[in-house]
């Protein structure tokens, strides 16, 4: 117990510690090397504390309570510890891919900017994560906001970049407050607002309270998790912050949204309505499928990215919404079965989609290009970052022997349970969801298919791309862990569904799913087995090689530009599904006066996205046009605005008397 | 033990054999235009030649070209070993095989696919593309008919769901397994690359899918290809054999028995063989943008047969 | 005759799936010539229905009207059909006003509503809910393939169906009409169809076309 309590005041001290002590020391080089080294050791501790806690069964409690003026309580249960032991080791990850990503990227004053926020951004996530307390959360919560909005801005100033964090904190702030009204919907009915007092009053609640927090809870969640239509910062912010801050903001950040929401949906409010499930399942259905469709449209490398993780967030939602609908209608076994699924993506997506962004980061870092259009032909010349992504990649779409397909099977077999209830509704709902699961697993396949195939395969195509090398042992040490950690749990999925049944028993209490849960790692590696075996097999086959020209159709040879690109590669799917994307084509041929004989043809597409069109800007037209007619009554004239105080000061106490 | 051995036997005739089916559809063909045909073994003695062949490598490729077809060939024999055919049980099986059946043979079609990107050639990027685009659409309906047979039994495996069907009687058609034949048969067409969707024989690489995607393999690559493409064929084929009429599969160990189970797969498979002949032989290739409408078909009949494993319950 | 007793229990128990079937398929068809099939087959299944019940219940007159069924609707009004397409050298294919993903969708969902709809009733009618539904799909159906095709030739089969559906719902509720009002609704239809195809030569005839929305033309 002391050993656990030590362990975690050390990694929480750390990060506080940094710029306390050692920010007078920025300039020197020596700051850039102590600083990653403690922000490991503390991820370290971290993860430790969450392993003791979990071995000995004892929570460690942090109680800052008598120092401050509100209830500060962090505590690990089990489902803190499960998000606290992802955060560490993907932060621990990407800390050693930092090193060199950020001394190869930025200048001294920037390297310390982001070394003096990683660690404070890295510990407001396990504050909201460990928090035990309304307070304490909340204060996480907008602290985590506030540094990675300082983290995105460390990588330059631009007014587009300047609206785009706008529109962020923005978002967030809305989100929050969301949030926290639904704590202190709470409050008539509990003396305070740790967790164990909130836990207690969920089950008392009147219906119409209980609703109004769930919805709140909902909506601000699902704006940190970036559901569609909530969904407008994502694509603004994760593209234009460094990679590893990326990968931190895509994989863990945006999963204490889903912290949150199961938190709030399993644990506080133990009687969820069935429609409660319906509407996260719709919410998870629109994010994932146009999710994936948007970034399948993407030629930004990391825009792609940031759509993705819309889909895979939609993904989630999907077993959350399952999960929550098995709840209502009684069938703990496969709400707990469903809530393993949703955890279960959760930790698949912070291990492949931190890897893809460091990834992303890698190229950028030896090309100094985000654009597909320009990439090609970088495995030959980045072996060992090429296979880190080209696993990430298969893990993504959800192929077997890579850890996605754990988690989209077990998503699967919960819908499928979906047939036994007894609900005609759920009977239909949840087996069709199913359908749409396996759409966007189609559709991710393709996406990632034309990723990788185009940027890493094939001949390059500008120069850029042509130069590339392969980036210091550092970063590709930093995407290997974890993209081994992805084989691993793909080749042995006990070692993720262990843990998760834990989790999800201990916010379950009667669902008993140990036998549903032993079934793939009893088939994976076999299945496993058979794959490798057979492709031992046919790598035995002798055979000689002899490089020759490709078909060209006669001519002497095509160039790297007749390849297939990124945006024609998913030129049908986007034809297929032209409603969703509106393009805007435009194309000019020069001169214009002589049509049959063009000197230039010029082409332009553009597309946006529809959500902006025709959901935001009437709102925003809207508050425009409010704010125009208050502004009427700003005439300047100082006694006006003295008269509008008098008005104000007649008509409340004409109201008072009126209410009396 | 005998059940096991029965298994792998039933594996080997499926994994040795498929190269038959794609003869015997030829075959048939030939015969409806009233050609000669080709003997039924060529296959085997065209896997032969390549097999001994060099393979040709083009430039600027990396290992994955090379790669990519073993992939598809190690996950697509697999996949056959999740199929019952001859017997009542299968090698691997387990509940919720078919959702692992529908991804192994993505994982092998995913790595075809960057094999074809690869090659850095046009054709071989735009056979990809395409075959992305089919893969795609086809797997919301392939899943869903699945996910409604598998409903309907109340089972979650292949084998199970087979001996289901079986101790129904013959003539009960109920309208989740129509509906759903509909959605799968159509899916097997696009999953196999069989006319209307693409052309098997085609000679003219802006029509070809799958044929442009493997352009650029050649010897052993090629070799396996092939093989692993007649081997998904013939999985498929059982696949919807096993699920709608499997009839006279063997529920015993017997000799007769398994004879019996043996006789009717193959007579089911010939039938099969020749109806796909005749549609071959009868019907044009769809345009490449209405295959979409085509898969959008199959996806509302899989819903629908989902949607009536619920209203049929009541 | 255990046979024949077999076949007509199992024609009452597996009619509904194949009245749907039909009418997704017409409901996809892109050609004429598949349209018209999938009415004959249609058709058939209920020739098949009638003749069930005529065994069931013994009756001599639902065995003619069975035989006309086949006659009129499966043999007859489909020739009738092909000639006046051959006749009429129209482009072959339906002219759908929607793509026939939705146009398949919409079905489906026509005939879910059709269940719902019917559910309430079949515990008072004492009927099997499938057929009742299925003969409320043909009639929504009907409807819809009317408002969703531009051919002439296509309502003329849409009202063909519209007309199965209320045939089909009138045998399930009554077990057989009476002969002379079949015999009169069977009239009816030829000289519907007969009139129709009249009409559609008129229409080519007089806009070289059997596009209906070329009709407007007709507005003062």
């Amino acid at each position: 117990m002391q050993l656990t309590r030590l362990f975690f005041d050390l990694h929480l001290a750390i990060p506080v510690a940094i710029p306390l002590i050692l920010l007078p020391g920025w300039r020197s080089s020596r700051y850039r090397r102590v600083v990653p080294v403690l922000l490991f050791v503390s991820m370290f501790l971290g993860a430790a504390t969450t392993l003791l806690s979990w071995r000995t069964g004892q929570l460690p409690i942090v109680d800052l309570s008598h120092l401050l003026p509100f209830p500060f309580v962090l505590t690990l249960d089990r489902l803190s510890s499960l998000f606290v032991f992802l955060i560490c080791a993907v932060t621990a990850a990407t800390t050693v891919f930092s090193v060199a990503y950020i001394e190869r990227h930025y200048g001294t004053g920037q390297q310390a900017w982001i070394w003096t926020f990683l660690p404070l951004f890295v510990l407001s996530m396990v504050l909201v994560v460990t928090a035990a307390s309304a307070f304490a959360f909340l204060f996480g919560w907008e602290l985590m906001t506030v540094f990675s909005a300082a983290l995105v801005a460390a990588d330059g100033d631009s007014p587009e970049r300047r609206h785009n964090l706008l529109i962020y904190l923005l978002m967030m702030h809305a989100g929050a407050a969301a949030v926290a009204a639904s704590f202190f919907l709470f409050l008539p009915y509990t003396h305070g607002l740790t967790f164990t007092q909130i836990r207690a009053a969920g089950g008392t609640l009147p219906g119409r309270t209980a609703i109004a927090i769930y919805l709140l809870a909902f909506l601000g969640f699902s704006t940190k998790a970036g559901v569609i239509p909530l969904h407008l910062w994502l694509p603004r912010t994760h593209p234009i912050a460094p990679s590893p801050v990326s990968a931190l903001m895509s994989g863990v950040m945006l999963k204490t949204a889903v912290y949150g929401l199961v938190r709030f949906g399993f644990d506080f409010l133990p009687h969820p309505a069935a429609w409660w499930g319906y509407l996260v399942l719709l919410a998870g259905v629109v994010s994932s499928v146009l999710g994936i469709l948007y970034a399948l449209a993407e030629r930004d490398l990391k825009r792609l990215l940031a759509y993705s993780s819309v889909e895979n967030i939609g993904i989630i939602y999907l077993g959350l919404g399952a999960a929550l609908i098995f709840q209502a209608y009684q069938a703990p076994m496969w709400a707990s079965l469903a809530l393993v699924a949703a955890l279960a993506h959760t930790v698949n997506h912070a291990l492949f989609k931190s890897v893809l962004f460091m990834g992303a980061g890698s190229v950028s870092t030896t090309t100094h290009t985000l654009n597909l259009d320009e990439l090609g032909g970088l495995f030959a010349r980045m072996p060992y970052t090429g296979a880190t992504l080209l696993v990430a990649c298969c893990s993504i779409a959800g192929l077997p022997l890579f850890n996605g397909f754990v988690s989209e099977w077990l998503t699967f077999r919960s819908f499928l349970a979906g047939a036994t209830l007894p609900s005609p509704v759920a009977q239909i709902i949840l087996p069709l969801a199913a359908g749409v699961l396996a759409l966007v697993g189609g559709l991710a396949a393709a996406c990632f298919m034309g990723l990788f195939g185009t940027a890493f395969l094939g001949r390059p195509r500008g120069v850029a791309a042509k130069s590339a090398g392969e980036v210091p042992f550092g970063m590709c040490l930093g995407t290997g862990v974890l993209a081994l950690a992805c084989v691993a749990v793909g080749v042995y999925p006990a070692l993720l569904l262990g843990p998760l049944s834990l989790v999800a028993a201990s916010l379950i209490p009667s669902g008993n799913v140990a036998q549903e849960l032993s079934l793939l790692p009893r088939v994976l590696p076999i299945l496993t087995t058979c794959v490798v075996g057979i492709l031992l097999l046919a790598m035995a086959i002798p055979r000689a090689t002899r490089v020759t020209a490709i078909w060209a159709c006669g001519l002497p040879t095509l160039s790297p530009r007749m390849q297939y690109t990124p945006t024609v590669f998913s030129k049908p799917l986007r034809s297929v599904f032209a409603a969703v994307y509106r393009p805007n084509r435009k194309i000019e041929v020069l001169p214009a006066d002589q049509p049959y004989f063009p000197v230039a043809v010029s082409y332009r597409s553009e597309r946006t996205t529809s959500f902006e069109q025709s959901l935001y800007r009437p709102a925003v037209d809207a508050i425009v046009a409010a704010a125009n007619q208050v502004r009427r009554l700003h005439t300047g004239n100082v006694q006006m605005y003295l008269l509008y105080i008098f008005l104000t000061l007649v008509s409340l106490l004409a109201l008072v008397k009126v209410l009396r | 033990m005998t059940t096991a051995a029965a298994n792998v036997l039933q594996y080997l005739l499926l994994v040795l054999g498929a190269p038959l089916l794609r003869a015997l559809i030829a075959r048939v063909k030939a015969v409806i235009q009233r050609r000669q045909g080709t003997n039924l073994w060529r296959p085997y003695a065209d896997l032969l030649k390549l097999f001994r062949k060099e393979d040709l490598v083009p430039p600027d490729s990396s290992p994955l070209f090379r790669f990519a077809p073993m992939m598809l060939a190690a996950s697509t024999f697999v996949a056959a070993a999740l199929v019952p055919t001859v017997n009542q049980s299968a090698l691997l099986a387990f509940a919720g095989d078919f959702i692992v059946l529908v991804y192994v043979l993505a994982l092998g079609r995913f790595f075809m696919g960057l094999g074809a990107l690869d090659g850095s050639s046009s054709f071989a990027g735009m056979g990809a593309s395409r075959e992305a685009m089919i893969s795609a659409l086809a797997e919301a309906p392939l899943l869903l008919g699945l996910i409604a047979v598998a409903i309907l039994a109340g089972q979650g495996n292949i084998v199970e769901i087979v001996r289901w069907t079986l101790s129904q009687n013959f003539f009960d058609v109920s309208a989740v397994h129509a509906v759903a034949f509909a959605a799968l048969a159509m899916v097997a067409i696009a999953e196999t690359g069989r006319m209307p969707v693409d052309n098997p024989t085609t000679h003219l690489e802006l029509t070809m899918i799958h044929e442009a995607m493997v352009l650029e393999y050649s010897g052993p690559s090629l070799a396996l290809i092939e093989w692993a493409q007649a081997v998904k064929l013939t999985v498929v084929l059982s696949l919807l054999i096993g699920l709608f009429a499997p009839w006279g599969m063997a529920a015993n160990l017997t000799l007769a028995g398994l004879a019996l189970g043996l006789g009717a797969y193959l007579l089911k498979l010939v039938v099969l063989a020749i109806v796909i002949a005749v549609l071959e032989s009868s019907i044009a290739k769809l345009r490449m943008y209405m295959v979409p409408e085509f898969l959008g078909i199959a996806t509302a009949l899989g819903a629908l047969a989902v949607v009536f494993t619920a209203l049929l319950r009541r | 005759m255990v046979l024949v007793d077999l076949a007509a229990s199992k024609a009452m128990g597996s009619a509904a799936v194949l009245l749907f079937l039909t009418v997704l398929m017409l409901a996809a068809a892109k050609r004429m010539s598949t349209s018209i099939v999938a009415f004959a087959l249609q058709s058939a299944v209920l020739a098949a229905q009638v003749l069930a019940v005529a065994h069931i219940h013994r009756s001599t007159e639902s065995y003619v009207i069975g035989g006309l069924v086949i006659l009129i609707k499966v043999l007859g009004i489909p020739y009738a059909l092909f000639r006046l397409v051959d006749k009429l050298q129209a482009p072959r294919d339906v002219k759908l006003s929607l793509s026939p993903v939705y146009s398949v969708f919409i079905t489906a969902g026509l005939i879910f509503l059709s269940f719902t709809a019917v559910h309430t009733y079949v515990q008072e009618l004492r009927v099997s809910e499938d057929v009742l539904a299925a003969a409320v799909a043909l009639i929504l159906s009907g409807a819809f393939l009317m408002v969703s095709h531009g051919k002439a030739l296509m309502q003329i089969i849409a009202l063909l169906v519209l007309e199965n559906g209320i045939f089909l719902a009138a045998l399930i509720t009554t077990f057989g009409m009476p002969m002379i009002i079949e015999i009169g609704v069977f009239f009816d239809l030829i000289m519907g169809v007969l009139l129709m195809g009249v009409f559609a030569f008129r229409i080519r005839d007089t806009f070289e076309h059997l596009d209906v929305s070329k009709l407007r033309r007709l507005r003062g």
